[in-house]
């Protein structure tokens, strides 16, 4: 099939021929206007009728065709676009980047929340501790309909606190052990963010993770600075947001999130926010102290298990090391093996670690609890009003610390 | 938001030793960054490490001179590390690069507290005052210098302005309690101990504030009972039973029972555990309130028996009483002047 258009363009190319030999015609350049109108070349007859008007502004031909194609231009017809075509075109073009991005607080991820194999039976003494926790959080948890014919729920969380490097973590763990739960470890970086709102949004995001992953034991360590009291927080919008979002969040669990068990831990209860501790929140307080000399024992034992030792009481190194915590008496392990590794050197050969060396690196070592129990002390004598603290009472007065 | 404002973020946590990794971390790259070397000098002062604070600021400062807060840290590190005359020149040099800050004159105030300069310290600290009239810590500030300047009026109504402004201010509570104290009206301070241990439990010095409290009131009842006990050795010490003897010791008890309800008419009820507290902490203190009850027992006795003589071992006692106060006294003091 012949192509019609051709012939048009010959004369279309011939008349503008014609127009650059002639260039005052009026009535030809109006044609030729018309022409590349009809051949939707609209820029081009634009500019020949513009000078067709500069000729003859009167000239109403050229005005109705310059309204016509005023009207063409203005209101394009839609292009049909090719999302497909686009799609490939884009498709290798790297996504955009920040040029500098401050190390943002990480999203939580499935990958944080593990599922721990620890009981509270490998938790080695702290008896006490451990019947406290049966009786105050693992029974109602484990027994929901009889906690509630007794009038109790097992919604809530529990707070636990004591001096610092007592193994409040582990124990955190063992209960999620116990419970057959998830275990979602959050530490005060996983939440604070200084981009106003940015923390409040992890919190959140958190809670949502642990509520995803349920049944789950969500661990808040240092609560103290996540739940700081407000009225110390007066000159930082920023964190009573945080305070607040976290109130909001822990109200949540007292409705439909079954299966997220809270667990906070602090050696500063008394800087946490008042709120924090009513009912349906950290309502429950667990006093997580300095291990006991069972404790001590299996500590010790755990921490020399794979140095060279010989001969090594570790009953009197339990007996010298009373308000020792965990991480002391870990400490007091590596001193221990550091002057047995300095002998060795000097002897030329491996002399095993002895109750002397441990002996000396007891006397060498302060407990670290001994800040902690001063505080504890004042706390005890003027905070205890509401009886939260009875039991640190009466373990300060029975080691006649209070 | 720059590393300095994320260190100074840390540090207001109270987060010092990530604060301080900060710092240090975004030194590394930049470490002619003024504004990241006073975040850090700031880190620093609040730990107590001041030596390595004041290298901090001093670099801080050589980078921009211009910056006020800069000279305000130096002048507070040089204060603690007792350099008081490089320190007045620091805290000089900050207040006039910016007069109006408040801050600013904190500092140059506790500066010239520290040199031992009270009057101007006061002078300044009434400046802060008017610079900031809505702080309480401004109002803290006047009354902590006019304290130590021995303007006890000043003193007082600033604490009250401090504790109206923010009323869980625990140092100012406590620091009030310390004037009641000073002015020999025991029982309201430790009223007042007691709200500032309750206020805030982990201020350490408010227990020895209570005992000290403690000594002054048992000092005050050693005086009524060296009084009483005149009282009834001249009335009558005969080994014999008297009537006389009955009487006195009644009175003495009765008076004994009234001078301590009037003390302790205002104390709250959680006033037993504090004090309980701070006998336990404190030895000798322990053994002169057991002293004194067995003195109001021996009148009991007198009462029921009418010995006078019993009066004699009361005497002894608050003699033996005596004695320890004072080599208490002889042996703290040096100990207090062998740690300073």
């Amino acid at each position: 099939m012949p192509d019609d258009t051709q012939p048009v363009d010959a004369l279309l190319s011939s008349l503008l021929s014609a127009l650059d030999a002639a260039p005052d015609d009026v009535p030809l350049r109006l044609h030729v206007a018309e022409l590349l109108a009809d051949r939707d070349r609209l820029p081009e007859a634009l500019q020949h009728c513009t000078r067709v008007l500069s000729h003859d502004a009167a000239n109403p031909a050229a005005v109705a065709l310059l309204q016509r194609l005023t009207s063409a231009i203005s209101t394009p017809e839609p292009p049909v676009f090719d999302w497909m075509t686009a799609e490939e075109q884009v498709a290798d073009i790297p996504a955009p980047e920040l040029a500098h991005v401050e190390d943002p607080a990480p999203s939580p991820t499935v990958e944080d929340i593990e599922r721990p194999t620890v009981r509270l039976a490998d938790v080695g003494g702290m008896q006490q501790v451990k019947e406290r926790l049966e009786l105050a959080f693992l029974g109602p948890m484990r027994n929901p309909q009889l906690a509630k014919a007794f009038g109790t729920s097992p919604a809530g969380g529990l707070l636990l606190y004591g001096p610092p490097g007592c193994g409040k973590t582990f124990l955190a763990r063992a209960v999620a052990g116990e419970l057959g739960a998830r275990f979602y470890d959050v530490g005060i970086s996983d939440v604070l963010d200084m981009y106003v709102g940015a923390s409040e949004r992890n919190l959140s995001q958190i809670f949502d993770a642990a509520r995803r992953n349920a049944p789950c034991v969500l661990f808040l360590d240092e609560i103290d600075a996540l739940g700081q009291k407000r009225s110390h927080l007066t000159h930082s919008s920023s964190m009573r947001n945080t305070v607040n979002q976290l109130l909001s969040e822990m109200d949540s669990l007292g409705g439909g999130n079954d299966g997220v068990f809270v667990l906070g831990a602090t050696n500063h209860p008394w800087d946490v926010d008042s709120a924090l501790r009513r009912p349906g929140r950290f309502d429950r307080m667990l006093l997580v102290l300095p291990p006991d000399a069972p404790a001590r024992g299996a500590i010790l034992r755990y921490h020399l298990r794979d140095r060279p030792v010989a001969q090594v009481d570790v009953e009197r190194i339990v007996a010298a090391t009373e308000h020792f915590s965990g991480a002391d008496l870990a400490h007091a392990c590596d001193t221990a093996a550091e002057r047995a590794l300095a002998a060795s050197m000097k002897a030329g050969r491996l002399l095993p670690l002895t109750t002397a060396d441990l002996d000396a690196a007891v006397r060498e070592i302060r407990p670290s609890t001994g800040p902690w129990f001063t505080t504890a002390r004042n706390v005890a004598a003027f905070g205890n009003a509401d009886g939260s603290y009875d039991d640190l009472a009466a373990y300060l007065k029975k080691n006649k610390r209070l | 938001m720059s590393a300095a404002q994320r260190v100074e973020y840390l540090r207001e946590l109270g987060r010092l030793d990530e604060a301080e990794r900060e710092a240090r971390a975004a030194l590394a790259s930049d470490p002619q960054d003024a504004g990241l070397l006073a975040a850090l000098a700031a880190v620093l002062l609040r730990a107590d490490r001041n030596a390595e604070g004041l290298a901090a600021a001093d670099a801080a400062t050589a980078a921009a001179p211009q910056e006020e807060r800069s000279h305000r840290l130096r002048a507070l590190l040089l204060s603690r590390l007792g350099r008081h005359a490089e320190a007045l020149a620091a805290g000089y040099a900050s207040v006039s690069i910016a007069p109006e800050e408040p801050l600013a004159a904190t500092a140059y105030a506790r500066v010239l507290q520290g040199a031992g300069r009270l009057a101007d310290a006061a002078a300044v600290a009434h400046r802060v005052v008017a610079l900031a009239p809505n702080s309480a810590d401004s109002h803290f500030l006047l009354a902590d210098v006019t304290s130590t300047l021995g303007d006890r009026r000043t003193a007082r109504l600033a604490y009250t302005e401090t504790l109206r402004l923010d009323p869980q201010h625990a140092a100012a509570r406590h620091d009030l309690a310390v004037l009641d104290a000073r002015a020999h009206r025991p029982a309201r301070a430790l009223k007042g101990l007691i709200d500032a241990g309750t206020m805030d439990p982990s201020m350490p010095q408010v227990l020895q504030t209570v005992t000290a409290v403690l000594w002054q009131l048992s000092w005050r009842l050693r005086v009524w009972l060296i009084v009483a006990t005149l009282a009834a050795l001249v009335t009558g010490t005969g080994p014999q039973p008297s009537g006389t003897a009955r009487g006195v010791a009644a009175a003495i008890l009765a008076a004994s029972a009234a001078l301590a309800c009037w003390t302790a008419r205002d104390l709250p009820a959680r006033t037993r555990p504090v004090v309980a507290a701070a006998l336990r902490t404190d030895g000798p203190l322990r053994f002169t309130w057991v002293a004194i009850a067995a003195c109001v027992a021996v009148y009991a006795l007198i009462a029921v028996t009418g010995l006078g003589i019993l009066a004699g071992f009361v005497w002894l006692v608050l003699g033996l009483l005596g004695w320890l106060t004072l080599i208490v006294r002889v042996v703290r003091s040096r100990r207090s002047r062998r740690r300073s």
